[in-house]
């Protein structure tokens, strides 16, 4: 009974040894590819999480509410020649002169420039606003938030560590007992910082805002869709399906591959020597931006409309083909409607890439700091990432928060597109 | 028998896939409403013989044919030959079913759409409904004409083929091994579809199945290895076929 050394038998022993074996290594391999997606996720989630948590400043910012006396004689009524009325003054006296009241110990030119300071540059914005939309308001008295500056607001969020001696913090003592009466008075109070939305960009942190570079960004990749997607499916439905296979074909296909891999700062260069420097071409316009950015997102789309046209199964050419369509009419009719899913997708990766894209942008004068926001497409204009990429250089302390929360409305944009994609996708997968 | 003009007459027709020779000067006279049947092993040329006849081969890179074909009379490879117009002509179904991923309405009134055919939305309708009877598949979709052909049988799939093939009313329809992804009994009612339809189109028909060539068709051909072996009626070859390789496979001892 000992001898085991049946033929049977030790191949039954051996395939035991070998079974085991092979359970442990699939064990192991599930193991690793755990092990990587843990990885990959938890470094995203820590980015995202960081990039998340230190915007949250940015989307607040504390306002002082004071009663501003809209003094006639500080304002002047203007009437143009189309009838309209217009309000202009010195909003920003007005505002602070509304404060000085609060502190009439407060005489020296020093010190009122001290508290002056406790406001934005921008505090008369709103009233200025408020004003021009009802001049009746002229005379009266009028209870107005106005920001305050952003160093005060970072104090008040905990950010200034006021526990500093006073040579290391950035307010001065005097300027803190200000601002806690004013605090004890209850005229201070958090606000979402609407300027992050509706202003351009700033050299002052609370007054910066992305709707320039938004704008901006959506200008630019509209030009880019309107050039590349056309372009690109035009061409590839011409590589894929209609050129002949020779010398020059293949040459072209592979090039279309090395020019996916081409730095994009190359473009940007392409894009200054031909659109600016040839052409004529706007500086620092979403037109030229969309145009380099068109020939960069090209080989992406021409990449994936080739490889989503080739995916389409042969049998349903042939059969389209033998019921006498002809080749246009096989593409269109049943190749292309086949192939736009894969189409899309391609184009909205090439897209997303382009909308995140700022080498390119910096050879064109894109990265530049400009506070209207762009009204066509030759306006000058900069982009999200320019932006945030600006805001990031900023030495003031509260761009930090700023740089962050620009890179989540980025973020949110490119997730937008992500979404939007995907819903196109599914739209044409039913429509079979 | 031969009184009547053959419809398709072909003579020395042979095709290169590169250097490669996969057809040597075949010869064929095929007649007007019979069914013909190429069988032969794999390999043997009958597919791509059958694909000269719509000029299918023509979308193959470095496929060259030779020789000439004529339906009708008249050379299908000739210059002023309109090969969307000789596609109409000249139907074709697959081997494996290949309806379009659209509704079966659509799938049948794609053809007569591109060409024309019908002249407004009842004429259509009458036309689908026309082709779908004559391909036995009316009865069974007509109240879900317009959910998807890809939800149908495989069965069913394939004589949705031919309903898209005969809808734009051709006079030759060719079949390319159209039971060979069918069940036995789908494969019945597509035989018995094919003796149908025998009486307005001229059918040629490749298969594997013996049996089928048997049942199906009124002419035989056997290919081997590029080469048109013999050919004759259906009956004479499979009872008493002249040549050596041909008994050998009709009898199963090669094939």
């Amino acid at each position: 009974m000992t001898d085991v050394t049946t033929p049977e038998q030790l191949a039954k022993a051996k395939r035991a040894a070998n079974l085991a074996k092979r359970y442990r290594s699939e064990r192991r391999f599930r193991a690793f590819g755990m092990a990587a997606v843990l990885t990959a996720m938890g470094i995203l989630g820590f980015l995202m999480t960081s990039i998340v948590y230190s915007s949250i400043p940015a989307f607040t910012h504390h306002h002082l509410t004071l009663d501003v006396v809209v003094d006639e004689s500080r304002v002047e009524l203007m009437v143009d020649d189309n009838n309209q009325t217009s309000v202009d003054g010195n909003w920003l006296g007005l505002v602070r002169a509304s404060l000085r009241a609060h502190f009439p110990e407060v005489t020296s030119r020093r010190d009122k420039r001290k508290l002056y300071g406790l406001l934005s540059i921008g505090a008369g914005d709103g009233l200025a606003q408020m004003v021009n939309d009802t001049p009746s308001l002229i005379g009266q008295t009028v209870q107005i938030d106005v920001p305050l500056s952003d160093d005060v607001d970072l104090l008040i969020k905990g950010l200034i560590d006021r526990t500093l001696p006073e040579q290391d913090r950035l307010i001065s003592d005097l300027e803190l007992s200000w601002l806690d009466k004013l605090t004890a008075d209850g005229l201070v109070h958090r606000a979402f910082a609407w300027a992050l939305f509706n202003n351009g960009d700033s050299r002052e942190a609370e007054m910066a805002g992305l709707k320039g570079a938004f704008v901006g960004s959506l200008l630019t990749i509209f030009v880019t869709l309107l050039v590349s997607f056309p372009l690109g499916v035009l061409a590839a439905i011409y590589l894929q399906e209609m050129a002949p296979k020779n010398r020059l074909t293949a040459l072209i296909e592979v090039n279309t591959n090395n020019l996916a891999a081409v730095p994009s700062i190359v473009f940007g260069l392409l894009g200054l020597a031909v659109f600016i420097s040839f052409f004529q071409m706007p500086r620092s316009a979403p037109l030229v931006g969309g145009l380099v950015l068109a020939l960069m997102t090209l080989p992406t789309i021409i990449i994936a409309t080739r490889a989503s046209l080739a995916s389409v199964p042969p049998s349903i050419r042939q059969a389209a083909m033998a019921l006498g369509a002809s080749r246009i009419q096989v593409i269109m009719h049943h190749v292309l409607p086949l192939a736009m899913p894969g189409i899309l997708t391609g184009t909205i990766i090439g897209l997303a890439q382009a909308a995140g894209e700022t080498a390119p942008l910096l050879m064109i004068g894109m990265m530049a700091f400009i506070v209207d926001t762009p009204t066509d497409v030759t306006a000058k204009a900069t982009v999200l990432p320019a932006q945030i990429y600006m805001w990031a250089n900023n030495p003031e302390r509260a761009f930090v928060a700023r740089t962050s929360a620009g890179i989540v409305v980025l973020l949110s944009f490119l997730l937008t597109i992500n979404a939007l994609a995907i819903i196109l996708r599914k739209r044409f997968e039913k429509r079979w | 028998m031969t009184t009547t003009p053959a419809k398709i007459t072909t003579r020395d027709v042979t095709v290169y896939y590169g250097d490669a020779q996969a057809l040597h000067g075949i010869d064929m006279d095929i007649q007007a409403n019979q069914v013909t049947a190429l069988i032969g092993p794999s390999g043997c040329g009958k597919s791509t013989f059958l694909r000269c006849i719509n000029r299918m081969n023509d979308v193959i890179e470095d496929c060259r044919v030779g020789g000439s074909i004529s339906i009708d009379g008249q050379d299908i490879y000739d210059g002023s030959i309109d090969v969307v117009e000789l596609r109409a002509r000249v139907g074709m179904v697959f081997q494996k079913p290949n309806p379009f991923p659209k509704s079966i309405y659509e799938n049948v009134a794609y053809g007569p759409r591109i060409h024309g055919l019908a002249e407004n939305k009842s004429e259509l309708d009458h036309m689908v409904e026309t082709s779908l009877r004559r391909a036995g598949l009316w009865q069974e979709v007509s109240d879900r004409l317009h959910t998807s052909g890809s939800g149908l049988s495989g069965g069913q799939q394939q004589r949705l083929c031919i309903a898209r093939t005969i809808a734009v009313n051709p006079n030759v329809v060719l079949m390319d091994e159209p039971c060979s992804a069918l069940d036995p009994i789908a494969t019945a009612v597509i035989e018995e579809l094919i003796e149908e339809l025998r009486a307005d189109y001229t059918i040629v028909i490749v298969t594997h199945s013996m049996q089928q060539a048997a049942r199906v068709s009124q002419r035989t051909a056997y290919f081997h290895l590029g080469n048109l072996v013999e050919q004759g009626d259906t009956d004479s070859i499979f009872t008493n076929p002249a040549n050596k390789q041909t008994e050998a496979y009709i009898s199963g001892k090669i094939g």
